[in-house]
């Protein structure tokens, strides 16, 4: 049974891709969004105004393995040197039920300059819509209720000073290369020459 | 690490741009078909200085990455710390390799939290482990045989403590093959969600 569920996910997947794909080339995902910070002030996307932004989406619990993906937004923020203070780096929770703002705050003291997003299941999933990426909450194989699991879209997206959806590279990209990439955007110029 | 083979394996992965993570990959034991080359890092102690794997020459080895912010590997550290113990007679290193970017301070404070007795404190000095070993998620433990080479590797928390774990640690010792029956199952974690 569980395998057909997961089989039914995966066409699921694909056929949300197809879809996404086509979408995205109309120009639809805005990186529009208004949540919640660790500190529990509403903001939206205009308070990071002026900055490129590299955003995941993802979530803190992980009973079994853990992405690294937020490890390595912390060394392309290494990477990135003085030109970290020109970019916002975020981190939007898809289960805003266990991801309490002081929850994503204590997580977060591990990666300091990343900046955490919850909000109401609402908030989140408007967030989630405007960039086009997807979550599916899954019951624990436990049967805990209080342990489900989210698949979620892996993705980095960079956005631009204004918000505006640059690209979107894969969740285990190497950190020089989403550097290099963010850097490129920061400075279009000395690309070209 | 091969980077052309890993970007081939994320583009086959990555079917749609929608592609979901897929949390419930693979887990558990991976053998690998022959034994490969484990990437320099720069490990050092709690001293700051060097410790790197190089330093365990014609000793076996269970490298494993983890940090304090992952529950499964913190969940995971005080069997390690009783096998580093267990394993050390026959020619085995048990090496806890921090990913932390808070480094040895961390590693102190959830070595106290949890007991931690026997266990080094390791930390990856140019926070480029999880990258050269290819280490998407935590927490993974590699298999490393007396010559240096990485033979297998655990994704998840395993039971090190178990009839299989035993088979497979004495079969590493010894440098025979490796095979599936001594896989360690899953370790059951315990406690309450964050």
């Amino acid at each position: 049974m569980r395998m057909w569920k997961r089989l039914a996910l995966v066409v699921l997947t694909l056929l949300i891709g197809l879809h996404g794909a086509a979408r995205a080339a109309d120009g639809e995902l805005t990186g529009r969004f208004l949540l919640v910070d660790t500190e529990g002030r509403t903001v939206t996307d205009e308070a990071y105004r002026g900055k490129i932004r590299l955003v995941v989406f993802g979530y803190t619990y992980c009973p079994d393995i853990c992405p690294t993906i937020l490890n390595t937004l912390s060394v392309v923020l290494d990477h990135l040197g003085q030109d970290r203070t020109k970019v916002a780096t975020m981190f939007i929770s898809v289960d805003p039920a266990r991801d309490t703002p002081l929850h994503l705050k204590d997580y977060l003291a591990a990666f300091p300059g990343i900046i955490g997003l919850t909000g109401s299941e609402e908030q989140v999933a408007a967030a989630a819509r405007n960039f086009k990426a997807r979550y599916v909450r899954n019951p624990a194989e436990d049967g805990d209720p209080a342990h489900y699991s989210v698949d979620h879209t892996a993705s980095i997206y960079i956005m631009d000073r204004e918000g505006n959806f640059l690209a979107r590279m894969p969740h285990a990209s190497f950190p020089d290369r989403v550097a290099e990439r963010v850097r490129s955007y920061l400075y279009p110029r000395k690309q070209e020459e | 690490m091969d980077r052309r083979g890993f970007i081939a394996t994320l583009a086959a992965l990555a079917v749609s741009p929608a592609a979901l993570a897929a949390p419930r990959g693979t887990r558990g034991l991976i053998i690998h078909d022959s034994p490969k080359p484990v990437a320099a890092l720069d490990i050092r102690d709690g001293e700051g200085k060097p410790a790197g794997l190089e330093t365990l020459k014609g000793r076996a080895v269970l490298l494993n990455l983890w940090a304090s912010w992952c529950m499964p590997c913190v969940a995971e550290m005080p069997a390690l710390d009783r096998l580093k113990t267990s394993v050390a007679a026959k020619g085995i290193e048990v090496v806890a390799l921090s990913l932390d970017r808070g480094g040895k301070l961390t590693v102190v404070n959830t070595y106290a939290r949890l007991g931690i007795k026997s266990l080094d404190i390791r930390t990856d000095e140019a926070r480029s482990a999880a990258e050269k070993l290819d280490a998407p998620a935590l927490p993974v433990t590699l298999l490393i045989d007396r010559e240096g080479r990485e033979v297998a590797r655990y994704v998840g928390a395993a039971e090190w403590e178990g009839p299989e774990a035993a088979s497979l640690l004495d079969a590493l010792a010894m440098g025979r093959r490796l095979t599936a029956d001594m896989a360690p199952p899953q370790a059951k974690l315990t406690g309450p969600a964050p």
